[in-house]
């Protein structure tokens, strides 16, 4: 394949797509972080029921598919209250290991639910855009990519405003600052853990919607995306939001070049090689505080 | 003669004797059973309890790996590989296409899985000197992060590996019954040698280090050294493991670098209890059969008739059903018991002797 600039164009703004996507994912991942302490690996499967949702919405109701992402952002949350509740709360504070093991748990459940009831088939959310192309001289870019940058844009301005303007935000930055101070000025951790965990599961979720779109996805879709999710906040720093949109672009454009350079197979390997890099000389990500 | 005496010492214990016992036990479980589904069942189940044991002394000494399936790999790769090109020098040295049948075959066959072991370790080394700074969740997607590099890298050096289409290394001793027993005498070594290891000093530290990293460099223990150290021997272990499985199989290609083959061990030991020397085994006892029972003809038979209605979406309901159930488990293990099952029997087994006693006071 020749590489011209119009294909190095198209890759970039490829990346910027897939980069809004991924962000979005990781800024899910970083609040639940930020204000539980707490790595939850099954969030990819969140991603996955919410592209699964918002497709049976879009199917059954004959709804627009950007407004069946709301309607699966809803459900999600819920979803995410109900697993915070029964499952994460009552290992939260035991052995970090035993975050992971549950987590893993959950991948199997959601991941096999999700086959049981959907089917092994892979599908793609049809959108309004669907087949439409903006067309430029040498190249060519699909509308539902354009569209997902700028619903990206809008739902992390909202949730900025959520974060910063409201009273929920508020305890939400105050939990993640000190758990122990938080409790002590009268507010209640239980519930903001639960809000932040239903926040960042609805954030999975509209990623999900997104992807669909985009993609096709099956019910294993979801492992990958948490783990660029997860290497996206390490880029970026945990529990920093700046960090999360900064590294989530970056490691867009980083994948799509090296898919474009390197060839398909390298594509999530090379992502990998910079995280351990990254991780080798700074063992808790760029902007990470030392531990202990 | 400090050694011959601590050798001697070994011989006598009540630990060796138990091993002998296990061994006679386990090697004579075939000869009351002849069927050979259950003779794979439990040959399966013993690599498994190498790979598992091997997962539970890396997370011993605070190191959860998400990647496990890069070292099971690799010991597969490798012995399979070494094992081709020594079945070939042999034909070609003989002239003939039969496999002399012995001892020599025997040892071949044990060095080659050695080897594998010994070049698992190698990389292991490589990798855990990357990992050695990382805690808890870094160090679980940093081991992720490299088994998906490993998948990659066996494409890209493919006329090399022949990962892509996979093909069948060459087994040296006879399938069936004899296999069986060189899986068995693997594994009582190795779980023997990993349990004087956890038992050692050295062990103790592992176990500081897992309980708290910054006080057990406090002490005085080296934690880079000794994680470096845990992470070599599990990795030697979950080699021959590796090559085990790939013997036994008679098949490995690309797909054993899978996330599956990565959070099997972590499932099994979680399952059967975390730390402890039984917890890996009873763990890849309870997986292996609750897996291959899922999936034996009658029961598949069963649950599609039965289930299949409900699930029209899917061919076979079996297998996610079974994936489904194993994340449950794990859940209300993690939840209930995080000890696991070696907990509850040990609690089960405290009632019967208490009870006992209470009898004997009456």
């Amino acid at each position: 394949m020749d590489i011209t600039a119009g294909t190095i164009v198209l890759t970039l703004i490829w990346g910027v797509a897939i980069g809004c996507i991924y962000m979005l994912l990781a800024t899910g991942l970083n609040i639940i972080f930020g204000v539980m302490k707490l790595v939850n690996f099954a969030h990819g499967q969140f991603l996955m029921i919410g592209a699964y949702l918002t497709w049976a919405i879009s199917v059954a109701a004959g709804l627009n598919a950007y407004i069946a992402i709301l309607v699966s952002m809803a459900l999600v949350a819920g979803l995410g209250v109900v697993i915070e509740r029964f499952t994460f709360r009552r290992v939260l504070g035991t052995e970090k290991l035993n975050e992971i093991f549950v987590s893993l748990g959950l991948i199997y459940i959601f991941e096999n639910a999700a086959l049981l009831i959907w089917g092994d088939q892979s599908q793609q959310i049809v959108s309004p855009f669907s087949g439409l192309s903006l067309n430029l001289q040498s190249f060519s870019i699909t509308y539902d990519r354009i569209v997902a940058v700028f619903v990206v844009v809008a739902v992390l301005v909202g949730f900025g405003l959520l974060i910063g303007k409201t009273k929920i935000g508020l305890a939400m930055r105050a939990t993640s600052q000190s758990n122990g101070t938080a409790k002590l000025m009268g507010i209640n951790v239980e519930k903001i853990c639960m809000i932040t965990f239903a926040l960042g599961s609805a954030l999975a979720a509209a990623a999900g919607g997104l992807y669909g779109i985009i993609f096709s996805f099956n019910a294993q879709t979801g492992a990958m995306p948490t783990i660029i999710a997860f290497a996206i906040i390490i880029l970026g720093g945990l529990g920093s939001i700046r960090g999360a949109i900064v590294g989530g672009l970056l490691y867009g454009i980083a994948e799509q070049m090296a898919t474009l350079f390197l060839g398909g197979i390298w594509s999530t390997a090379v992502a990998f090689a910079l995280l351990i890099i990254i991780l080798i000389i700074r063992p808790n990500g760029i902007f990470g505080e030392k531990g202990e | 003669m400090p050694v011959t005496q601590q050798l001697y010492m070994f011989l006598r214990s009540k630990g060796f004797q138990l091993l002998v016992v296990c061994f006679a036990v386990l090697a004579l479980i075939p000869i009351f059973i002849t069927d050979s589904f259950f003779l794979f069942v439990f040959t399966l189940i013993f690599i498994f309890a190498i790979y598992a044991a091997s997962w539970n002394f890396l997370a011993n000494s605070g190191q959860g790996s998400l990647g496990h399936a890069v070292f099971l790999g690799i010991g597969g790769f490798a012995s399979a590989i070494i094992g081709g090109k020594i079945s070939i020098a042999i034909i070609g040295f003989l002239g003939v296409i039969q496999m002399p049948i012995g001892a020599l075959s025997v040892l071949i066959q044990v060095s080659v899985l050695l080897v594998g072991g010994l070049i698992s370790a190698g990389i292991g080394l490589l990798i855990g000197l990357a990992c050695v700074r990382l805690k808890a969740w870094y160090l679980a997607i940093v081991t992720f992060g490299f088994s998906v590099i490993a998948g990659s890298l066996s494409s890209q050096f493919d006329s090399f590996t022949n990962g892509i289409s996979g093909f069948a290394p060459t087994l040296f001793v006879p399938g069936g019954f004899p296999f069986y027993i060189l899986v068995i005498s693997f594994t009582v070594t190795s779980v023997a040698v990993m349990y004087l290891i956890m038992k050692s000093r050295m062990g103790l530290a592992f176990r500081a280090i897992r309980g708290n990293e910054a006080e057990a460099k406090m002490i005085g223990i080296n934690t880079a050294k000794y994680k470096l150290i845990a992470f070599v021997i599990s990795t030697f272990f979950a080699g021959i493991a590796g090559g085990l499985y790939v013997y036994f199989i008679r098949f490995v290609d690309n797909s054993i670098f899978s996330p599956t083959n990565s959070f099997l061990p972590l499932i099994m030991t979680v399952i059967g209890g975390l730390g402890t020397v039984s917890g890996p085994v009873i763990g890849a006892i309870f997986l292996t059969s609750v897996g291959q029972i899922l999936t034996t003809q009658s029961v598949r038979q069963y649950l599609s008739t039965s289930l299949g209605p409900f699930f029209p979406k899917v061919g076979y309901v079996g297998p996610p059903l079974t994936y489904l159930i194993i994340g449950v488990i794990l859940l209300v293990i993690v939840i209930f018991s995080p000890k696991g099952l070696e907990s509850q029997f040990r609690k089960f087994y405290k009632y019967l002797i208490t009870e006992e006693k209470g009898d004997k006071t009456k």
